[in-house]
């Protein structure tokens, strides 16, 4: 479950914005706090500057208060209070509503006062300011009056319940609780569904993959909006699959090709020894049926051979184990093999190899290339023609050529000729055994070399068939 | 259904030269060409009674060859052979004009069966038995029985006689005869035909009161 990207995103997502969301909500929620706590202290000194303002300096020393009836202080169900007390902390007022009780006295010296937090009489918590007060003259336009009287100072102490400011404060706790909550559902809804819009063409696209059977390898569209994420994925799959076709492809026509070539010795022999029996014989008859019948087996176990050289070719089984060669000793000891088939149609053999030239190569895999190049030059060279073969010295190293006289290969088979199976004309190749295998495993064969095998019709005369170093990477 | 001339066109010689030797030996008159070309020189020269086709040929293939001869308004019963057994390719040999299909390997007793079928169908027959008054032509089995009682006949004789029985009340002129039943290699002969004829009537035609095979002045011969 938590390996679903949507799930991973949709909670991180989920959880970020929640945390934002309720850093935000706290946030809103002390700056209101503050300020009804500001608002409520402000009610508060406003209060005590009033009570204060009822209180005159007395004649005796002692300050007395001009009673005025402040409605809030009245005796009402959720009232607000004060005290005022002489500096020896006699009661000098008390506001009807505490009807006897007591705030509680503390000497004060702040002018500016002390503001603290309380439960009021009647039980309800409360919040107060203390502070010291100067009596004003009894008749202030008579300034030597005050300054005969000295400074009279008594301390006002007023008191309210803060219960309007908390229950403001939960009104917007709770609207910002239902803020929060909506912004979540929203945003995370927004994000799962985002998620699983844009994760619709990948979906799509897994679908269109799992029909990919070995037979419908190309058929994967790709949906167009596809996330742009995907595309180095994508990419890489499309080349996945098009190397997987293309494998298939060749494995199927290797199969058939396989197929038919075994086939048609495989009827051959059969109706050579059905024929045999379809009467009695002199064993002459026999003799030659057999001999028939041999030769055509000997064929085909060339042919299964060459089949099992090219498999392990590619499949990479063949180990190659590089000595020094001497080039010149390899192509005579392969054309040995030639030599008679090759006497039978007048043909002439040049072997031009420098002998001092030694290539560091394998023997064995390197006589395979040779004898199919000039078995493949016996076979298709024009009748009394000429075959020659060559050293190829380049600055990638050395190489060879195996030239002869012709006929040229028409050039728009010239670039299949290594291709497996591929026969430029059935009629001679089935004559001679041959299967269009040849020189499909001297290129595959070179391929293990590192060597680039090419064909090509000299502007001379003859086809030359190359076999040289490979470009790219010589040391393959 | 022997008896007949037949073309053979396959390019592996091992195969073709078995394939020609088993259907000599079975009675057919045989031409053997290895490619496309070869063959089409063989169709425009000689009238067959029959092909075996081959597709994979050089220079002309098969189906080329079939198409050409099916253009041309010939109708000879043609058996395609092939290495390939995919659906696809024995749709495409009969939709070119193949009258049957045989995949490489092959059992040459179907072979010659199959032949003898296609063959059977262009002279209108539907069963290997052939009959023409008294006498009784099993064509599979190549035996002949003349009012119950069986004729012994050489391959020859019997080629000769399966011809014109597949052509009664025709009259077969003698070169007919000669194309149809010798091979090119075979020596030709101007009475060679006629004294096969005489063997026939000895046997056939012997102690019966009346003749089965007819000659007729100039022209040929006819079984009826």
């Amino acid at each position: 479950m938590l390996r679903s990207l949507r799930v991973r995103l949709g909670i991180t997502v989920s959880i970020v914005l929640a945390g934002v969301v309720a850093s935000f909500a706290l946030a809103i929620h002390a700056i209101a706090a503050r300020a009804l706590l500001h608002d409520l202290d402000d009610r508060l000194a406003g209060e005590a500057s009033a009570v204060g303002g009822m209180v005159e300096q007395g004649d005796n020393g002692v300050p007395e208060l001009e009673f005025e009836s402040l409605s809030d202080f009245e005796a009402t169900p959720e009232p607000a209070y004060y005290d005022v007390w002489l500096p020896d902390g006699r009661v000098l007022a008390r506001s009807p509503s505490l009807a006897g009780r007591d705030l509680g006295w503390q000497p004060t010296t702040s002018d500016v006062g002390e503001y603290d937090n309380l439960s009021l009489p009647d039980g309800r918590a409360g919040r107060s300011l203390r502070v010291r007060t100067k009596a004003r003259p009894e008749d202030a336009t008579r300034p030597g009056v005050a300054a005969t009287r000295g400074d009279q100072t008594v301390t006002v102490m007023v008191a309210r319940g803060v219960e309007p400011m908390v229950a403001t404060l939960h009104t917007i706790a709770r609207w910002l609780w239902a803020l929060a909550i909506v912004t979540l559902l929203t945003g995370s809804g927004a994000v799962f569904f985002t998620l699983s819009r844009g994760l619709r063409p990948v979906k799509a696209y897994a679908a269109g993959l799992s029909q990919v059977d070995d037979t419908r390898l190309e058929s994967v569209s790709h949906p167009s909006d596809l996330p742009s994420e995907l595309d180095p994925i994508r990419d890489k799959l499309d080349q996945l699959l098009a190397r997987l076709a293309e494998s298939f492809a060749r494995e199927r026509r290797f199969t058939a090709d396989v197929a038919h070539e075994l086939r048609t010795p495989i009827g051959a022999l059969r109706t050579i020894l059905e024929v045999a029996q379809l009467r009695e014989r002199s064993p002459e008859a026999y003799r030659t049926a057999i001999a028939e019948a041999t030769q055509v087996i000997a064929n085909m176990q060339a042919l299964v051979e060459d089949l099992l050289l090219m498999s392990r070719l590619d499949n990479r089984q063949i180990h190659i184990q590089r000595r020094p060669v001497v080039l010149r000793d390899i192509v005579d000891l392969c054309w040995s093999a030639f030599e008679a088939r090759g006497r039978g149609r007048e043909l002439t053999f040049s072997n031009q190899v420098a002998p001092s030239v030694s290539i560091d190569s394998d023997p064995e895999k390197l006589k395979i290339v040779v004898m199919n190049l000039l078995s493949n030059a016996v076979d298709y060279t024009a009748a009394a023609g000429r075959i020659v073969v060559r050293d190829k010295v380049s600055p990638l190293g050395t190489g060879l050529e195996v030239w002869n006289s012709g006929p040229p290969i028409p050039p728009e088979v010239l670039p299949r000729v290594f291709d497996r199976f591929f026969r430029a004309d059935p009629a001679r190749a089935a004559d001679q055994g041959h299967a269009g295998i040849g020189l499909a495993l001297v290129k595959a064969v070179s391929d293990v070399l590192g060597m680039d095998v090419s064909a090509l019709n000299v502007t001379e005369g003859g086809v030359t068939f190359r076999v040289e170093p490979r470009k790219a990477s010589a040391s393959a | 259904m022997a008896g007949m001339r037949v073309l053979l066109v396959e390019d592996f010689l091992p195969l073709a030269r078995s394939v020609s030797q088993g259907l000599q030996e079975t009675g057919y008159a045989v031409d053997l060409a290895t490619d496309g070309a070869q063959a089409l020189d063989c169709l425009q020269s000689v009238a067959y009674d029959g092909m075996v086709l081959d597709i994979m040929l050089p220079k002309v293939d098969g189906l080329t060859i079939l198409r050409r001869v099916r253009e041309k308004g010939s109708d000879i019963p043609v058996l395609l052979l092939t290495a390939r057994d995919q659906l696809d390719d024995k749709i495409t040999g009969l939709d070119a004009g193949a009258d049957d299909y045989l995949v490489k390997p092959f059992a040459f007793p179907e072979l010659i069966a199959r032949l003898r079928a296609v063959m059977r169908r262009r002279y209108g027959q539907r069963s290997n038995v052939i009959q023409v008054g008294g006498l009784m032509i099993d064509t599979a089995a190549r035996t002949v029985t003349c009012r119950g009682n069986v004729v012994p006949l050489s391959a020859r004789e019997y080629a000769v006689l399966e011809y014109l029985a597949c052509r009664r009340g025709q009259i077969v002129s003698r070169g007919d005869i000669w194309d149809h039943v010798y091979d090119f290699a075979s020596e030709p002969s101007s009475n060679v035909v006629d004294v096969y004829i005489g063997y026939l009537r000895k046997k056939i035609d012997h102690g019966q009161g009346e003749k089965v095979i007819r000659t007729h002045r100039g022209l040929g011969y006819s079984l009826t």
